[in-house]
């Protein structure tokens, strides 16, 4: 073991890979950080030059654009509103109150020390434990996992402020949406109506851009003219960089939500997304002032911010022993791995051992890049917001066209992500949350599929779904979460039903 | 020729409109512009296709780019490019899905709306089982069928090629009406078989390989009427007395009527590529086998798999 970490620190710190992980995160910062355009795009530019490179620096490359991808996509998230990857829709609600607080680079800075912590955290894991994990993984069959995804819808609870019945019509809006196209169980089209176009399904970043992006441009241009444009308070650009005493006041809620990022990257078939929300409900949950979120609490950017970046520690284990890629992302990753000869699997950790600790030093290196590069960019970044807005949004319009019409080299998507964002724009007058239409898009296809194949397996039966333990604690903590959010809810009604009679009398 | 592939589709359009504006002028040699070339699947389709048109590259003078319009199964981009124009310059990384796409209804034209230019590769399916069943060979599998209750298949999706494939083995056997499909998404066929939840599962070579070599699953057969590379041990099926042979393949075609000489230049540059050492590693890491293919044979392996497919998919009961 020691002899190979010597090699992987020979393969790992040699300047070109050094460079092509450094190169890999600022093109996954750079792609991730701005609206529109997302890191899924960069790593299938990085791919062809990952092939001629070195082992190593190859699959650094990636990993290096894959983590500043996932840690860019908060700044777009925080500054604007507008998640810049499907993992930093939680970041959204609280980091972008906190930026109309005057807060931004605070946030900002919290986001990317959080997300090194998260991301140094599982890698840690990761390491001491992969084979423990892996066997874990194993066990979660289709009724597993769509317990867990069924946990993890029950989060929009959490997500949809007033009402829970408008979260509920956005989550199952978000649902519908993804059941558009080719079914992938029984191999026939649905809701296609005969088009060649829709067969491809709605892509979730193309929604997701327009989701977020379109009501931004909307709103820019219907904003009264002669009102201040910006808050005072928001074009605050001055620098400032989160306290030793703030980020440790915090460590508790970082190490659980590392945990729980770990724990979710793990399991194959859910991600960044699933995990940063039951991260931010987990948050609010047992926060000490609830009520706070949503207004700019920092703990609701600690929480998804740590989660979604602890994912990329506890995504390697499936994939380096398991060969399975948790999201299109890392579905990239493993096509470099396969091509320089690392191919996936318990045989990886016995005829390359070298090279999976060289790939382990070569993911530290990539948050030491992150980390560097970030705390610069902020001061950079905050200037964003001295832009007026009419100009921001026409420059966002023109990103978010490109943007998603790169995504699948499809001008169809251009116009679904068009309809996508006037629909939206009208849910927000309407005040129905648009966030629980990410989650609903996120965890559908999962949710169907996996209930469709436990069906299969079980032979039709539904014992499937009350047999294993596993299965049953995810329901219960469903029903719970479901359960306390009805409970607070009537109090919060009885309360106002009080304060209505008092001023009656 | 690294162009970001997000700029390449525009670079192509630039290009495409600075030659229309000479295009009176004398024709010089093809190509005298970037090739571009659809690509239908992600995962090893488009590590293939990747190195493909990097090696092609080389060898016309003119980037070949790829362009990934996945979905459908293949009907995107089949759509796409049969109403691309039919100069040579668009060009399809295809497959077995031409058939397939087509006989299930998702694309109106079948394979005759292209014209083959080669075949590069083909990967062969493979069946695993959990080696604590201590079955090593088809013969074990039947043995195990006939006598218990119906064995669980893994298969990615109804009509999927790893399903056409199950159904042709397992009739080939005898065993049709003992076996029950499971559809996985996301590959994830191979971890069911080491959780024990399914008793067998057909898959890519490379897939299992790593699960062979540290003895936790064991590999009964190859579908092929050749063994996989990267599972030299396992003997095909025909070998085992069972009479199947289903291969994929991948190669190139372009839209019918696209010029002759056209034509030729792209076979003779795919031909150099599968020639080349860097696509003879990568085929040994990838888990696929080189398998070029000049235009006309490539074009009798298509009428002839067609014909198969469509009538497999109309036993199946999936053919529109």
């Amino acid at each position: 073991m020691m002899e190979h970490f010597l090699d992987a620190f020979g393969l790992a710190f040699t300047p070109m890979s050094i460079a092509a992980i450094g190169l890999g995160s600022l093109v996954g910062l750079i792609f991730g950080s701005i609206p529109g355009l997302t890191f899924t795009v960069a790593l299938a530019l990085a791919l062809p030059i990952s092939f001629s490179l070195d082992a190593v620096p190859a699959i650094g490359l990636l990993l290096g654009t894959y983590i500043g991808g996932m840690t860019g996509g908060s700044v777009s998230a925080i500054l604007l509103g507008i998640p810049g990857t499907p993992s930093a829709a939680a970041t959204v609600l609280d980091g972008h109150p906190m930026t109309k607080n005057g807060d931004a680079s605070l946030a900002l800075g919290t986001a990317v020390i959080v997300s090194v912590f998260g991301g140094i955290f599982s890698l840690v894991v990761m390491i001491v434990s992969v084979d423990l994990v892996s066997k874990v993984a194993i066990g979660f069959g289709p009724a597993e996992i769509f317990a867990l995804v069924l946990f993890g819808f029950s989060t929009i609870c959490g997500l949809c402020g007033r009402s829970l019945t408008k979260g509920l019509i956005s989550g199952v809006l978000g649902l519908m949406i993804m059941t558009i196209g080719l079914d992938l169980i029984e191999g026939v089209p649905r809701m296609t109506f005969g088009s060649v176009n829709l067969l491809q399904g709605v892509n979730l970043l193309v929604a997701m851009i327009g989701l977020f992006a379109i009501p931004f441009i909307i709103e820019a241009f219907s904003e009264d003219a002669h009102l201040p444009k910006t808050p005072k308070k928001m074009a605050n650009v001055r620098p400032e960089l989160p306290s030793f005493r703030l980020v440790f006041r915090n460590i508790w809620l970082m190490i659980r939500c590392s945990l729980i990022g770990t724990g979710i990257g793990a399991i194959p078939g859910t991600g960044g997304a699933i995990a940063s929300f039951l991260a931010y409900d987990h948050a609010k949950r047992f926060s000490k002032k609830p009520e706070t979120f949503g207004k700019g609490n920092i703990e609701g950017v600690i929480a998804p911010e740590t989660a979604n970046n602890a994912v990329t520690g506890g995504t390697l284990i499936p994939l380096l022993s398991l060969g399975i890629p948790g999201d299109p992302a890392t579905a990239i990753v493993l096509a470099g791995l396969m091509i320089h000869g690392l191919v996936p699997g318990p045989a990886l950790f016995m005829n390359h051992a070298s090279e999976v600790y060289g790939i382990y030093i070569a993911v530290v290196l990539a948050y030491m890049w992150v980390l560097g590069l970030q705390l610069l960019g902020i001061r950079l970044f905050v200037h964003v917001l001295r832009v007026p807005r009419e100009i921001l949004a026409v420059v966002v319009l023109v990103l978010c066209v490109i943007g998603a019409y790169s995504i699948r080299n499809s001008a169809f998507d251009i116009y679904s992500m068009a309809a996508i964002g006037v629909a939206a724009y009208v849910l927000v007058a309407v005040r129905i949350p648009i966030t629980p239409i990410i989650l609903g898009m996120v965890l559908g296809p999962t949710l169907e599929n996996e209930f469709r194949t436990a069906m299969m397996l079980s032979e039709g039966k539904v014992d499937i779904f009350y047999t294993s333990p596993t299965v049953v604690v995810f329901f219960i903590l469903a029903a719970l979460v479901i359960g306390l959010q009805g409970l607070s809810e009537l109090r919060a009604k009885s309360k106002t039903k009080q304060k209505v009679e008092v001023s009656d009398a | 020729m690294k162009y970001p592939m997000k700029f390449r589709g525009l670079f192509v359009a630039a290009a495409t409109a600075a030659t229309m504006v000479f295009a009176g002028a004398a024709k010089a040699d093809f190509p005298e512009k970037p090739v571009e070339m659809t690509v239908l699947f992600g995962g090893t389709a488009n590590t293939i296709a990747q190195l493909l048109s990097e090696l092609m590259s080389e060898e016309l003078g003119q980037p070949v780019v790829p362009v990934a319009r996945k979905g459908g199964g293949g009907a995107v981009g089949y759509t796409h490019l049969q109403n691309a124009a039919a100069d040579g310059y668009n060009i399809v990384w295809n497959s077995n899905s031409i058939s397939t796409t087509y006989h299930t209804g998702r694309i109106p034209f079948d394979y005759t709306a292209f014209t083959p230019i080669a075949r590069v590769s083909t990967e062969i399916p493979a069946l695993a089982v959990n080696s604590s069943t201590g079955w090593t060979s088809l013969a074990d599998l039947t043995a195990a069928a006939k006598a218990g209750g119906k064995l669980k298949i893994g298969i990615s999706g109804k009509g999927s090629f790893t399903h056409l494939t199950s159904a042709a083995l397992f009739d080939a056997m005898g065993i049709s009406d003992k076996v029950v499909y499971i559809s996985y998404t996301g590959g994830k066929a191979p971890i069911e078989l080491l959780a024990g939840r399914i008793d067998a599962a057909i898959q890519w070579p490379g897939q299992f390989a790593s699960y062979a070599q540290a003895g936790d699953l064991t590999v009964l057969a190859v579908t092929g009427a050749e063994r996989a590379s990267v599972l030299p041990d396992v003997a095909t099926a025909q070998e085992q007395g069972v009479d199947v042979n289903i291969t994929m393949w991948r190669g190139l075609a372009a839209p019918a009527g696209t010029p002759p000489e056209a034509i030729l230049v792209l076979e003779a540059a795919a031909k150099r590529a599968v020639e080349n050492d860097r696509f003879t590693e990568a085929s040994k890491n990838i888990g696929f086998s080189k398998a070029y293919l000049g235009a006309e044979d490539f074009g009798k392996v298509i009428a002839s798999d067609d014909i198969f497919y469509g009538n497999l998919l109309d036993d199946l009961g999936m053919a529109k």
